[in-house]
């Protein structure tokens, strides 16, 4: 960790397309980083309200989903120390169909503002899902006219980045985050979002149990030339 | 939402009949149309549970679906349809209004 001597707090940018991105990819770290003083601020979106997980038994209907999908979302955001949540209103599974020009001068208005150390969002390609890939792709394009002194890392899943090589990256682009002191934050984000978690049996689960089956790292890649940050830090 | 009966379904089906309204329909993460306006004729519930719903409209139109396990009538005088699995996922929905659906 560097030691920073200016007064101003180190700020984190997270650009995400879901409620529980955040918390089921990178939620350790967040809650580290928040434990360690850093200002985090989440964009989610959509309020993941096309999702197919309505609780078990079903608590949920399509309608209703957006506004519990949100309550869920915070007390997530609560659990991780994540001070401020913003949501673009986009819906769900219609991020790729967004006016692109707005959404990236929306992410671009927020940099501006926020000035963040250190930005995170989905890869264009890696993402997984159409929406995180659209917006992964409009915040890095943020962030190139930004062009602020910052570092901009993509989220990756689980341990896939202990083999960078097959995604076309070198052990030198990976960021490993050692998560192994805030897994229980963790848990308790993956439980906020429990009309998502509700039908997986192993996350309610005695907590001993649950945190065993966590990963003890997560990993980030380096999508510019980072300005601080080693290894196992973002900063 | 509380479990289907063909009694219920088609009392709740009758307030939107020769009427325009507005429907949210999906199957899975595969398709969904949301506000398609429509003009109701009639509507029809099949199976035992779960059941096949078709709705004829315009004239010459229908949408027809499978799986619906639940319904409930909203207070803001919403129909709404839904396909449980038993892990509480939503295989389908349909729904109507007669006001459009939040965008």
């Amino acid at each position: 960790m560097k030691i920073r001597d200016d007064k101003s707090k180190r700020k984190l940018l997270a650009v995400f397309a879901h409620p529980d991105d955040e918390s089921f990819i990178c939620g350790g770290t967040l809650a580290k980083y928040a434990a360690m003083g850093v200002e985090i601020t989440l964009v989610s979106a959509t309020r993941g309200e096309m999702g197919r997980r309505m609780g078990n038994p079903p608590y949920v209907n399509r309608e209703t989903m957006p506004a519990i999908r949100e309550q869920e979302l915070n007390k997530a955001c609560e659990a991780l120390g994540i001070e401020r949540l913003i949501f673009f209103d986009i819906r769900d599974k219609m991020v790729e169909f967004y006016d692109y020009e707005l959404l990236v001068n929306r992410i671009a208005a927020l940099m501006e503002e926020i000035r963040p150390d250190v930005v995170l969002t989905f890869h264009e390609v890696f993402g997984g899902h159409p929406d995180h890939c659209a917006i992964g792709k409009a915040t890095t394009d943020a962030f190139r006219r930004a062009s602020q002194p910052s570092s901009l890392y993509y989220i990756s899943f689980g341990d896939a980045m202990e083999a960078p090589e097959s995604f076309g990256y070198a052990k030198k682009d990976i960021v490993k985050i050692d998560i192994r002191h805030h897994l229980e934050a963790k848990l308790a984000a993956f439980r906020a979002h429990r009309c998502q978690t509700e039908m997986d049996k192993w996350v309610w689960e005695p907590d001993r149990k649950v945190l065993a089956r966590f990963g003890q790292a997560e990993y980030f890649i380096a999508a510019n030339t980072p300005v601080g940050g080693t290894k196992d830090d973002l900063f | 939402m509380i479990k289907i009966t063909k009694l219920g379904l088609d009392a709740a089906f009758r307030a939107f009949i020769a009427q325009e309204l507005y429907v949210h329909s999906e199957a899975t993460s595969y398709l969904f149309v949301r506000n398609f306006k429509v003009q109701l004729e009639e509507a029809f519930i099949a199976g035992e549970g779960p059941y096949r719903i078709a709705l004829k409209f315009d004239g010459q139109g229908w949408l027809r679906m499978e799986a619906l396990t639940h319904f409930e009538e909203t207070a803001e005088g919403r129909l709404l349809l839904a396909g449980y699995d038993d892990l509480g996922r939503m295989n389908v929905a349909l729904h109507l209004g007669k006001e459009p659906f939040p965008e």
